[in-house]
């Protein structure tokens, strides 16, 4: 089933993206081409198969839940142009 | 001759005897990337590395040059978006490290299709690359910078990424060799992700031996990428004279129907009379799902992952950003629109839109599954066969500023690329002689862990075909 440019623009949305009529236009052809290309699964039997997760068994990679610090913060932060001492600040969430 | 004609192992050899100095090397280098830079465009950053600054080890002063998505301590990192701005990394990635703890010295960051999103290195920020075979043609990609700046001889060999593709179909149409190893072999720490089940660092070089001493380097465990792994063969040692006799070399039965162009046809046929000819059981295996499937699980995959992972560039922390929106959800898309390109765009909507609660066990889960049934039928195929030779696309480079209006089209010339991902196989991306005046390339595929076979192979290629050329890099 075809998506609508509503329910694109929608999608696009959730992604927090603001698109032009002109990007919206291309975004509708080319989500609903790409969603008609996926229909050829139905033609596989996939119901006893597992999904992919890695090439080859890994040992679960865990390690001790410890704060290891960064060395040069200050190099992360002056990255940033929304730094107040040594945090991120941002604009209000709750919206008005 | 001048220096920077020469390969990596020439001027590490040169370099031991005293024959030149790295200072020497790096005059050579940086000359030529003037000479060229302006018609290539293979560099979004120049950087001012020195051979006085490098360190000692078996790189020590030769110069290279790495993708642009490849973080590099305080020097601007983009991956040809507008996106990350000027952003300069507080860390090294991995593989760089390597490279840089080898001795290498840095000369520039490589241009790419923005994210690694794409096959012609057309999709950057910062305008395209050219291929310096023939300038009006694209270079491929997304790693088209690092295979352009090889094969015009900026330096001797360079880093890429590989997600479906990235590195071998560059490497092809630039004329150079290149190595898609395998998943988990080489550190993906501060590579900026792409499709992180997928994505993979490799390298160009003008000969294959280069290769060898490359992943030499840069391949092995690092406890900072929790999908690298231990205990497995990393040893790349040059053999001079490897063997392929009573090895088997399959061709894929159902890719015998696609077209190709001639001289990819050409090459195939001339290629396995060279393997044959060296004592290889030419052979066929059947790869039904990969031939039908491929292309659509791979690119609902890399969608879905693609979305995630870009989920977090919103202008606080890095790169572009706003300071006077209203609220953080204004900030965030207005900083993301502006800063995505029209292709990233696409994609995370696609991705979005895939992994939505209502869609996501038709399309993202039933991909998984399609890519287990992928991975098995590749393991099935390395029962019956050591490699699998296949092209690495079914046409040559297209013109620069060409684009195709059914991205689909466009998406379906990687369907010799990225099964190779989606089961984690190493590839390796190799040349076979020029058609008018064009390099051509092919693909040799093994099972996993088989890299340094693979490169063995393309020691007994290289001896038969020949190496490539530097190319003229759009000097008149």
């Amino acid at each position: 089933m075809n998506l609508t440019s509503e329910e694109v623009n929608e999608i696009a949305l959730e992604s927090r993206l603001l698109l032009t009529e002109q990007e919206l236009a291309g975004a509708v052809k080319y989500i609903n081409s790409f969603l008609d290309a996926l229909q050829c699964f139905k033609e596989l039997d996939l119901k006893d198969v597992e999904p992919f997760s890695f090439a080859e068994a890994i040992e679960c990679p865990l390690r001790e839940d410890k704060v290891i610090p960064f060395p040069d913060n200050e190099a992360i932060l002056h990255e940033s142009e929304h730094v107040d001492g040594s945090y991120f600040k941002v604009p209000r969430i709750m919206e008005e | 001759m001048e220096l920077y004609e020469l390969n990596l192992w020439m001027l590490m050899e040169g370099l031991k005897a005293g024959k030149f100095s790295a200072s020497e090397i790096f005059t050579s280098c940086k000359k030529r990337i003037d000479q060229c830079e302006g018609e290539i465009h293979a560099l979004i950053t120049r950087t001012d590395d020195t051979p006085q600054s490098a360190k000692e080890g078996v790189l020590s002063g030769i110069p290279t040059i790495i993708k642009d998505n490849l973080c590099t301590k305080g020097i601007r990192t983009t991956a040809a978006s507008r996106i990350l701005g000027n952003w300069r990394p507080p860390y090294d990635a991995t593989a760089w490290t390597r490279l840089k703890d080898a001795g290498a010295v840095l000369m520039g960051k490589a241009n790419m299709d923005e994210f690694a999103m794409g096959n012609t290195c057309g999709n950057s920020a910062f305008g395209p690359t050219r291929n310096p075979n023939d300038t009006s043609l694209v270079p491929g990609g997304s790693s088209g910078g690092s295979a352009a700046a090889v094969s015009a001889g900026y330096v001797p060999f360079s880093l890429g990424s590989d997600t479906g593709g990235s590195i071998r179909q560059p490497a092809s149409y630039c004329g150079v060799y290149g190595l898609k190893p395998t998943y988990g072999m080489v550190s993906r720490y501060g590579l900026i992700s792409y499709g992180s089940s997928l994505d993979q660092i490799g390298p160009f070089a003008r000969t294959v031996r280069d290769l060898q001493i490359v992943m030499s380097v840069i391949s092995g465990h690092d406890k900072m990428d929790s999908s690298s792994f231990r205990d497995k063969p990393h040893d790349f040692t040059h053999n001079e004279k490897p063997s392929i006799k009573g090895k088997k070399v399959a061709v894929v039965k159902e890719f015998s129907g696609f077209t190709l162009d001639a001289p990819i046809a050409d090459a195939m046929k001339r290629v396995q009379k060279v393997l044959a000819d060296e004592g290889a059981i030419i052979t066929e295996v059947s790869l039904p799902v990969v031939s039908k499937y491929a292309v659509a699980c791979y690119y609902a995959l890399a969608m879905s992952e693609a979305h995630t992972n870009l989920e977090r560039y919103d202008g606080v922390r890095l790169g572009y950003t706003v300071k006077d929106a209203r609220g953080i959800k204004e900030m965030f898309e207005r900083v993301r629109s502006y800063g995505f390109g029209a292709e990233v765009k696409a994609r995370i909507i696609a991705g979005t839109c895939l992994t939505e609660p209502t869609r996501c066990e038709e399309y993202y889960v039933a991909a998984t599954k399609v890519r287990t049934l992928i991975a098995q039928e590749f393991t099935r195929a390395f029962g019956e066969t050591d490699y699998i030779l296949q092209p690495v696309t079914p046409s040559m480079p297209g013109r620069v500023g060409e684009s195709d209006d059914d991205a689909m089209k466009g998406y379906e010339a990687d369907l010799y690329t990225l099964p190779v991902n989606l089961a984690g196989l190493p590839g390796l991306s190799f040349f076979t002689g020029y058609a008018g005046g064009l390099p051509v390339g092919l693909q040799l595929i093994g099972p996993r862990w088989s890299d340094s076979e693979l490169l063995d192979a393309g020691i007994i290629l290289e001896n038969h075909l020949g190496g490539p050329r530097i190319a003229n890099g759009g000097v008149k």
